[in-house]
């Protein structure tokens, strides 16, 4: 075996143990959780007061698809949803018969529930109380979010809710189509920004109790960023929308904050690089809003964070094994503190979880929350030599990645120049060295691998017939719908982009009068343009 | 003697690019010419096959294998005989339906060196 060095994953060299004098004095007199800046923990009884949300994602096939494995999770104890639409009709914003997709139907359906239009999303959510559930109603992609949650949000006013008393989230996620799998057509950065910042002023006027935009991390991470370069990207990305929203001058800094507060980074198998990375990100958060905007509100600079475990880190290899894997990632959140957790399925590297390996995601969590005792204490490492300084050191340099992204012109600059991609590519190659190299070992992929796989675990097949369906109700669609007002909401929206006004607002409207996700994609993608991704594949 | 040309291609509309980002590189380094095709139809494929005249077509999978059966009737119907292989998340059944019909398949967690010796073995060029 080639002799390893000792580095976190990212590359921070380690001692072989910690001691007092590495720990800065900062560091040595730490707040109480739940005290500014947060670094031991959002609130002072932890989990005691507040247990992380079981928050797992899930989508497939076709609305009814959707509906029944969201109730399913619900019954097993999930806490709150994630609607997962289909990627390729949802990131694209392209309706089923759009010829890209018709040239690949039977992929229709494979990574998410296919919803075109409200009456989609109703199906999506048949059974299912949206008064009383905590939803992410999809759009992780930053060019799909408003028609998502408009979707979501016309099927609560169809329903004769009313807006403010839906809770929930968004996303509109810079790090997973600008830097991680970009669809064929997506809007240009600058363009995403001014629609996500639509986003924060729509809800901060309608929505009190939803999260109108939360950046991942994780995407960035599993994407190929470092940890520290995962914080660093995240809080440019941060403070890009927050001086965006500054200058318009129509949401206050101490709203907009909270707005912005929530977030989602990716737990790997680094075990404590991570725990440190998300006790970094906490401190972090206040010091930027308090030390750059002058925000005094302790509230206000409280960091809420989901969190993810790696996909990347589960193998096709014996599946079974990342059931320890999930447990493994899953368990450092807890003992990090954090507000909510899914944890990726084991049979993540073939297909999207079948419902055992969603139910048993469900369970993992159970177990860390009941079975454990973890939840009793709060930032049960604090104090540790080797997390102390090593959550010191994360937080020095995602600093200094955020000084090179500033001098790169800023987070979106950073993106359009392909800086942020180079970064992550190069960390991509570096990694599968070190798996080539065997510096890096996995369990069944390049150390203790077995050509026999007893558990005969294969890729779960969703529904084939999500792509002619899909046909049949955007038919039923338009032959029902009142076609002279769905048209005139189009224009509408395609003057809104135009003109430079809230395009939240007039997405809501349009989906309002089912206008479909691929007509919001045309007009977006007439008014706002196609980006070019800097990286070629 | 000129490399080998392989030409790299993703069959589903995800562009997910980390895998053809290491593959690329290893076949580069490997002594071959790669030709970078995209999220691309499979009349696209066929058309971008013949006029490069490749020695070798790799399908990046993200999606389902109909979809990738489709591309390889689509090539068959051009009369391209170039051999393919596949890298990607292909479930076990895919493999064996994708492999029947000669295309070698490389699921996550398979060694570069191993995709490398197969575009060797594929294109009948030696290190």
């Amino acid at each position: 075996m080639t002799r390893r060095e000792w580095t976190t994953v990212s590359g921070i060299p380690l001692k072989p143990a910690y001691g007092p004098d590495d720990v800065p004095s900062e560091y040595k007199t730490s707040a109480a959780p739940g005290t500014v800046p947060y670094l031991r923990g959002a609130h002072p009884l932890g989990y005691r007061s507040k247990p992380w949300r079981i928050f797992q994602l899930s989508g497939f096939g076709n609305p009814e698809d959707e509906a029944e494995r969201i109730r399913y999770l619900l019954e097993k104890g999930g806490t709150g949803f994630i609607m997962e639409h289909d990627r390729m009709t949802g990131d694209n914003l392209y309706d089923v018969d759009h010829p890209e997709v018709v040239a690949r139907r039977e992929d229709v359906g494979i990574s998410g529930a296919v919803i075109m239009s409200a009456r989609d999303c109703e199906l999506a959510l048949t059974g299912i109380d949206q008064a009383a559930n905590y939803a992410h109603a999809g759009g992780g992609v930053a060019q799909h979010a408003p028609f998502a949650m408009a979707a979501y949000w016309n099927v609560a006013l169809r329903r004769g809710l009313k807006l403010e008393q839906l809770n929930g989230t968004g996303q509109a996620d810079f790090f997973l189509t600008y830097i991680g799998c970009p669809p064929l057509h997506q809007i240009p950065p600058a363009a995403a920004l001014k629609v996500n910042c639509d986003i924060i002023e729509f809800c901060n006027q309608n929505l009190p109790n939803w999260v109108p935009v939360s950046m991942a991390g994780y995407n960035g991470a599993d994407s190929g960023l470092n940890a520290y370069q995962e914080l660093g990207a995240l809080f440019a990305c941060n403070i890009a929308h927050l001086d965006e929203i500054k200058r318009r001058g129509t949401v206050p800094l101490e709203k907009l904050a909270t707005a912005l507060g929530g977030v989602s980074f990716r737990m790997a198998m680094d075990f404590f690089e991570d725990i440190c990375k998300i006790r970094a990100a906490r401190k972090m958060w206040h010091d930027i809003l308090r030390d750059r905007y002058g925000i005094t509100d302790e509230r206000a600079t409280r960091l809420r964070i989901h969190i993810v475990t790696a996909g990347s880190a589960m193998t096709y290899q014996e599946p079974v094994n990342n059931i320890v894997r999930g447990t493994v990632m899953g368990l450092s959140a807890v003992l990090a503190g954090v507000q909510s957790m899914g944890i990726s399925a084991y049979d993540e590297a073939l297909s999207v979880p079948s419902e055992q390996a969603h139910q048993q995601s469900v369970r993992a969590q159970q177990i860390l929350m009941h079975e454990t005792n973890l939840t009793a204490v709060t930032d049960p490492l604090g104090g540790s030599f080797y997390v102390e300084s090593l959550t010191a050191e994360l937080e020095e340099r995602a600093y200094e990645f955020m000084r090179e992204i500033d001098e790169n012109g800023g987070f979106i600059a950073a993106l359009e120049s392909g800086f942020l991609h180079g970064v992550a590519s190069e960390n991509q190659l570096r990694l599968e060295d070190m798996i080539s190299e065997g510096t890096r070992e996995i369990v069944g992929v390049n150390v203790h691998t077995s050509d026999h796989d007893p558990f005969n675990i294969d890729g779960f097949q969703g529904s084939l017939d999500a792509w002619e369906r899909g046909m049949q109700r955007l038919e039923t669609l338009r032959n029902e719908r009142d076609t002279d007002v769905a048209m005139r909401a189009i224009d509408d929206l395609a003057k809104t982009c135009a003109d430079g006004g809230n395009v939240m607002a007039s997405v809501m409207d349009a989906v309002g009068k089912d206008v479909t996700v691929g007509e919001v994609g045309e007009v977006f993608r007439t008014e706002f343009g196609s980006w070019k991704f800097p990286v070629s594949f | 003697m000129t490399a080998a040309r392989i030409l790299v291609a993703k069959t589903s509309l995800d562009g997910h690019w980390r895998g053809i980002n290491v593959v690329s590189r290893a076949l580069r380094d490997g002594g071959f010419e790669v030709i970078l095709a995209g999220m691309v139809t499979a009349d696209t494929i066929a058309r971008v096959a013949a006029d490069e005249d490749v020695d070798l077509i790799g399908l990046n999978v993200g999606g389902r294998v109909e979809v990738v059966e489709r591309i390889l009737d689509t090539l068959a119907e051009h009369g391209v005989k170039t051999p393919v292989f596949a890298g990607g998340t292909i479930p076990h059944y895919a493999v064996e339906k994708l492999e029947k019909r000669g295309v070698r398949c490389f699921p996550p967690g398979s060694s570069l060196d191993d995709i490398v010796a197969c575009a060797r073995e594929l294109t009948g060029t030696v290190a």
